[in-house]
């Protein structure tokens, strides 16, 4: 058995469309597909069963012995026998078809059927009428039905839902010795649900296919396990340790607030009258090709920039230049960018790197209080990263720096949360997760964002101000 | 010229001098930058240290200008830009001196007295006079305005870290001293102590020592252990392995990168652990190795300290100074046609690992010259604690900089004077070994030992290890890094 999907577009009612499919099924492989909510992910699935309208793109070796368990499947035959009680027009009360009747019906194999009762303990059911039952009831028929068509290929759109233990521990096992026989999809929204068998995953994303990722690729497999988590599951941005810099703040000010700036490096002009007036609680995105001042914007809101000193600033209350230290300034700030990344080569654990965020440092320098690292753990959690503590920094892999360099940067619910191109190098499976990451701090309003990029199109839900700067170097004379 | 200051002492002041060095507690600083808050800081000169102590004294909330001598401002030189395009005030000695509360002498220790002696009649009364070495001081004996404070801050790493280091949230060790013939206010002390945490450098650590023992000790560690050793020893390496028909790109590359990567492992748990990173039969090897290094060259360390207590090295260097570095810049022309120098790195990957297995020896001549340094100091009288940070401490730091571009960086990235004692060192050294060298070969450099069987004699190995790890280096230096890891995950 080969499956073989190529750039297919499907049509589905309501004008939902797959698009731009390229999937390959072959013998021996079990896949979950997964996504989050309205990705399309049973849709795909639906697909290899006929659903849904190709109107482009080729598709080989379909199966015809399919059999897909789903919500959509349960629910149609739920509607096709009440159908049929409401045309029955006789005068006494109708039984509907019994469980038994529903369970002989078509090409299924007898003892598969018997055997499946047993196990699925059904058997005190089979004379009801099988619209009494219960949601999880027509989810088990529907099961035995499937199993017992004996399929080539068979379809599971989230097969373990509503199962009590028992019955789910008994169809796992089940499912692992088919596994030896035909090939089996599954829709599953949960990554810790995942069977061992399984050997491919795939992710669902704006109605397409965005990624495929063999088990066996540890790296790409982990990436994508984290990513459902963090996209699937529902997640609070931890507390931070005592009180936030946020109570130091006169709440009349603003935070940043940016007068004429001009920087120059030789002979170079960066910028020229650039103001800016940033207000707690506007989230912005700044834009601007390469070159046209972004990071050096940045840096003298950070005071990292020498020339912040010589221009007009307020930062957090602060007039820059009257016996500040930048570590004052720091203290309200969260920052992620590329180089701070590069700066951050050190061997210590992801635990203290979320920890450095409370002190503005690169590194950690002092003791962590309990309370600290408690918090540094529930971040590690929040990431998909529970249990790695421990692990060294300089070890994890690109994304996951980014990650844990977001999470050191929120860790103080800084009032201004920087993130200076955060998805710059990023794969796109990574920059999912970043972005998703992202999208949680701003739904949770703890930070004021500002959001940098040089390309507009990867916006974020939440951040509803731009500021647009053109690339403006020039000579002076 | 004037007098050797430590010349004119009497012995026991001199012994009492050099004995000064104590490491300063973090609560001893809780006054943070309060003594020199709201006080006008004027920097003269913004070369490696003037600008980067300079960015971190301003990030820390301090009030910093730069005076440049006027030729520099009017040509517009790099220390100008530097001053200028990070948003420095900067001014003539005339404009900016008479306005300073403190003055940061920053300018190479050979233009020290012509400095000192030009602005010194410009400076406010009572006002401060800091160095970052104290040269000028201990070796020209110069004389300070009895009304001036001075000070000396001197942090023991290049400038280029003070800053790095500062970023991120962290500083260097740093060593800090009030001379006491100009305290006449006694606020020597906490202005040194404000100056120490404006640079960061209270967070990695404080000796609170004297102008004499940094002087001493600072000379004698750059000039033998830390670059003197590192420079002989990489053109010792070099020439052997190429001598032996070894790839002149693998050899260069051995011996460029070679330095850094076994000296990193002395920042984590010193020379015992960078021995033990060798398996245990070239250990062994290395410690023998060590041993007759230390044999041979013994005299030679005690001559440089001997030279540099009783004012023969700085007299011989200001005479140099006096015929416009001719033998400075003779050294310094022939070590940029040394074969190591001239032959680049090869393309090949090393792995860490690598570096010790091919490179028994190198480990072995830092081993001798970390050890022999610091016996040398603390036989001279020379507290434990600055020993271990003039030797063991600087030598990654210095071994970094032949890791960017070789003899060249490491030669152009400290100061002149440790410049010159490095090529003293190199040329009385590179002739005492070589008759060693001869039976040198290319299993402790180069291609490491080809042992299958890695047996070793028991008892020879615990000899080994117990000598290795009750050095009194290895005592001092596990009790320091504490202090520092106490503050420092990272190292
Ligand atoms: N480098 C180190 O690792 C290190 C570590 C600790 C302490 N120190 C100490 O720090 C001090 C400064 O050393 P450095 O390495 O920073 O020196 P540097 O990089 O050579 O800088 C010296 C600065 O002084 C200026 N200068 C040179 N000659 C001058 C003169 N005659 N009059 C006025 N200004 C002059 C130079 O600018 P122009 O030539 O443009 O005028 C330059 O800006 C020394 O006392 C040194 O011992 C150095």
């Amino acid at each position: 058995m080969k499956i073989q999907l190529q750039q297919c577009y499907f049509d589905f009612e309501q004008g939902f469309q797959l698009q731009d499919i390229n999937w390959q099924i072959e013998t021996g492989q079990h896949w979950v597909i997964t996504g989050a909510n309205g990705s399309g992910k049973s849709a795909l699935v639906a697909t290899l069963a006929g659903f849904g309208e190709k109107i482009a793109g080729s598709s080989e070796g379909i199966v015809e012995a399919v059999a897909l368990v789903s919500f959509e499947a349960q629910a149609a035959l739920i509607e096709r026998e009440r159908k049929k009680d409401d045309a029955d027009i006789l005068d006494v009360i109708a039984v509907g078809t019994t469980v038994h009747q529903i369970l002989a019906e078509g090409d299924v194999n007898a003892s598969v059927v018997k055997d499946l009762v047993e196990k699925f303990a059904l058997n005190y059911l089979l004379d009801r009428p099988f619209r009494a039952l219960s949601t999880g009831e027509t989810r088990k028929v529907l099961l035995i039905k499937a199993l017992a068509s004996e399929p080539q290929l068979l379809l599971l759109d989230e097969p373990f839902d509503g199962l009590d233990a028992d019955t789910l521990t008994m169809l796992q096992q089940y499912l692992v010795k088919l596994s030896h026989k035909i090939s089996i999809v599954m829709v599953l929204n949960r990554c810790d649900e995942i069977p061992d068998f399984v050997t491919h995953l795939g992710y669902m994303r704006e109605a397409t296919l965005a990624h495929c990722v063999a088990r066996s690729d540890e790296i790409a497999y982990r990436e994508l396990q984290q990513l459902l988590h963090l996209k699937t599951s529902d997640l609070q941005i931890p507390p931070t340790a005592d009180s936030s810099a946020k109570s130091l703040l006169d709440p009349d000010q603003p935070l940043v607030l940016l007068s004429d700036i001009c920087v120059k490096y030789d002979q170079l002009k960066v910028l020229q009258d650039f103001n800016w007036r940033i207000d707690a609680g506007q989230h912005w995105q700044l834009c601007g090709p390469n070159g046209s001042g972004k990071t050096a914007i940045l840096s003298l809101i950070t005071g990292d920039h020498p020339q912040c000193y010589s221009n007009d600033i307020f930062v957090f209350g602060f007039n820059r230049g009257n016996g500040e230290s930048i570590w004052q300034i720091k203290q309200f700030i969260g920052y992620v960018s590329t180089a701070l990344q590069w700066e951050y080569r050190v061997g210590t654990s992801l635990r203290n790197v979320i920890v450095s965020g409370f002190y503005d440092s690169i590194g950690l320098y002092s003791k962590a209080t309990d309370k600290q690292r408690n918090i540094a753990d529930q971040w590690l959690a929040l990431l998909g990263m529970q249990g790695r503590a421990d692990q060294s920094f300089n070890k994890l892999s690109f994304g996951d720096q980014r990650l844990l360099l977001i999470a050191r940067a929120m860790v103080k619910h800084p009032p201004l949360l920087i993130l200076d191109e955060p998805c710059l190098g990023l794969d796109d499976i990574n920059r999912q997760l970043v972005l998703a990451l992202i999208e949680k701090i701003c739904a949770a309003g703890l930070s004021t964002v500002l959001y940098v990029n040089h390309h507009s199109e990867d916006t974020i839900a939440g951040i509803e101000n731009y500021k647009n700067i053109q690339k403006h170097s020039s000579n002076v004379d | 010229m004037s007098n050797n200051y430590f010349n004119t002492l009497a012995l026991r002041d001199q012994l009492e001098q050099l004995g000064k060095c104590r490491f300063m507690h973090l609560n001893e600083f809780t006054e943070g930058v309060d003594a020199l808050k709201g006080k006008k800081i004027v920097v003269i000169g913004c070369g490696a240290q003037g600008l980067n102590q300079g960015l971190n004294l301003r990030d820390s909330g301090l009030d910093v200008s730069y005076t440049l001598r006027q030729a520099a401002i009017d040509e517009k030189r790099q220390s100008w830009k530097n001053a200028s395009e990070n948003g420095f005030t900067v001014g003539t000695y005339q404009e900016l001196i008479p306005t300073a509360d403190v003055v940061l002498n920053l300018t190479p220790d050979k233009q020290h007295t012509a400095v000192v002696t030009e602005i010194m009649p410009m400076m406010k009364k009572d006002a401060c006079l800091s160095y970052s070495h104290g040269f000028n001081v201990v070796e020209e004996g110069m004389q300070i305005r009895q009304d001036l404070t001075v000070i000396m801050v001197a942090p023991k790493c290049p400038g280029s870290e003070v800053r790095a280091e500062y970023v991120r949230g962290f500083g260097v060790p740093t060593l800090i001293a009030v001379h006491e013939d100009n305290d006449p206010q006694g606020q020597g002390l906490a202005l040194a102590k404000a100056y120490a945490v404006g640079t960061g450098g209270h967070k990695a650590g404080v000796l609170m020592s004297s102008f004499i023992a940094e002087v001493k000790s600072d000379l004698m560690g750059e000039q033998t252990i830390l670059c003197g050793m590192l420079q002989t020893g990489s053109i010792l390496c070099f020439d052997k392995m190429v001598e032996k028909g070894i790839d002149v790109g693998y050899a260069s590359k051995l011996v460029q990168y070679g330095w850094e990567v076994v000296t990193e492992a002395l920042k984590y748990g010193g020379v015992t652990n960078m021995l033990d990173r060798l398996s245990n039969p070239d250990k062994i090897k290395a410690f023998d190795l060590a041993e007759e290094l230390k044999d041979i060259m013994r005299p030679l360390y005690n001559k440089h300290q001997d030279d540099i207590m009783d004012g023969t090295f700085s007299s011989g260097m200001m005479a140099d100074w006096a015929e416009d570095d001719v033998k400075l810049l003779g050294w310094r022309a022939e070590t940029a046609e040394t074969a190591f120098e001239r032959t680049p790195a090869g393309e090949m990957e090393i792995s860490e690992q690598e570096f010790f297995d091919h490179g028994i020896l190198m480990v072995a001549m830092v081993k001798a010259g970390v050890e022999l340094a610091f016996e040398t100091m603390t036989a001279a009288g020379i507290i434990a604690d600055s020993a271990y940070y003039e030797s063991l401490h600087e030598t990654p730091l210095i071994a970094n900089t032949i890791a960017r571009k070789k003899l060249y960086e490491m030669n152009a990235t400290i100061s002149d004077t440790a410049e010159y004692g490095c090529y003293l060192y190199n040329h009385a050294c590179l002739p005492l070994l070589q008759d060693f060298m001869k039976n040198i070969d290319t299993d402790v450099i180069g291609k490491g030992t080809v042992n299958d069987d890695n047996g070793v004699d028991n008892a020879r190995l615990i000899e080994v290890n117990t000598a290795l790890r009750t050095h009194p280096v290895e005592r001092i230096g596990g009790i320091l890094r504490g202090h520092m890891s106490d503050m420092k995950a990272i190292i």
